[in-house]
């Protein structure tokens, strides 16, 4: 009387194939794992982010505002200004500050108000400005005292740049 | 008797990684170099800081730094108000290397002269500390168009550049 053998060894039996079996299987251990030497690769980007640290202290947070300015020995304040110049005036208040007159239209508390007037005084139909009387073009003379600061200086520049004006001139100090 | 190689076990394989960071070290050295020399364009001032900026970012290429540096100070000490402190020039100095003296723009516009002669479409980026009087400036303004350079880029604080 035979009886049917049922199971994994009868199946490995008539499997002709042959499996290989590794030395940790055989001594039923898990697949080794592949570890890859990280240490090198960290120092090389520990040394990246230190340059990048560095570097970005080095980052430039400076702008520039371009100016025309006529060249000649010298000479800038020398050439007779057109009639329509729109002159801004700046004279020392104080040690630090600064006081602003706009040609004819009297003192002004700030820069972002002398850049307001100067929108207002601008004649140009292309941006909605009907009722000024200077053209963008227009020479727009800066003139500060001698001991007026830089920074006053370059902020007076500024609002006109900001008014759209394009021929912005620095006069001798006065 | 077994060979020295498979009685360690079969070989790993393992980049070799040290020329790399040979390159890359050097590469670090070569670019914090160039950096200094940069910087060493940029003398240390407090800029002007402008009430609503229209200043635009520098181009690359094309210009020479004019400084027109402040005497002496420790960074610390302008912290509160920039503007309060010394408003006399200590001297220019063009790119990195050449300095002048506050007495001497005639050599600034001698040096900006030279340098038009190699580039005629030369700008000039006019940097003067905030603190400064406008007739410490103004002059250096003068011996830059003195050389022909019509373009003159006034630097200012740019807090969009941060």
């Amino acid at each position: 009387m035979s009886k049917a053998v049922a199971g994994p060894s009868a199946e490995a039996a008539e499997d002709p194939t042959v499996h290989h079996r590794t030395a940790r299987q055989r001594r039923g251990l898990a697949p080794a794992k592949m570890q890859p030497n990280l240490s090198s690769m960290i120092d090389i980007i520990f040394q990246l982010l230190i340059y990048f640290v560095v570097t970005a202290s080095f980052a430039i947070d400076e702008g520039v505002l371009t100016a025309t300015l006529p060249t000649g020995a010298g000479s800038a304040s020398d050439m007779e200004p057109p009639p329509e110049t729109l002159d801004i005036r700046l004279v020392s208040a104080g040690e630090i500050g600064v006081s602003i007159d706009l040609g004819g239209t009297g003192r002004l508390d700030s820069f972002t108000a002398l850049a307001s007037e100067l929108d207002g005084l601008q004649f140009d139909p292309g941006r909605g400005r009907h009722n000024g009387v200077y053209a963008p073009d227009d020479p727009v003379v800066i003139r500060p005292a001698g001991d007026v600061r830089w920074q006053h200086v370059v902020n007076a520049f500024n609002a006109a740049i900001k008014a759209r004006y394009t021929n912005v001139n620095f006069a001798q100090p006065e | 008797m077994p060979s020295q190689v498979h009685r360690r076990g079969p070989a790993t394989p393992e980049m070799n990684i040290t020329p790399l960071i040979d390159v890359v070290f050097l590469l670090i050295v070569f670019f914090m170099l160039v950096n200094t020399i940069k910087m060493q364009e940029a003398v240390e001032m407090f800029l002007p800081d402008l009430d609503d900026s229209q200043a635009r970012e520098l181009a690359s290429e094309g210009f020479v730094i004019v400084n027109v540096a402040p005497q002496r100070f420790q960074r610390t000490e302008r912290t509160d108000n920039p503007l309060r402190f010394d408003s006399t020039a200590r001297m220019v100095q063009i790119g990195s290397q050449q300095q002048f003296p506050m007495d001497d723009l005639s050599g600034v516009t001698a040096a900006l002269e030279r340098r038009m002669e190699r580039n005629p479409e030369l700008e000039v980026v006019l940097r003067a500390d905030s603190a400064l009087r406008y007739d410490e400036v103004q002059p250096v303004m003068d011996a830059v168009t003195a050389a022909g350079i019509s373009r003159v880029n006034l630097m200012a604080y740019d807090p969009t550049q941060e």
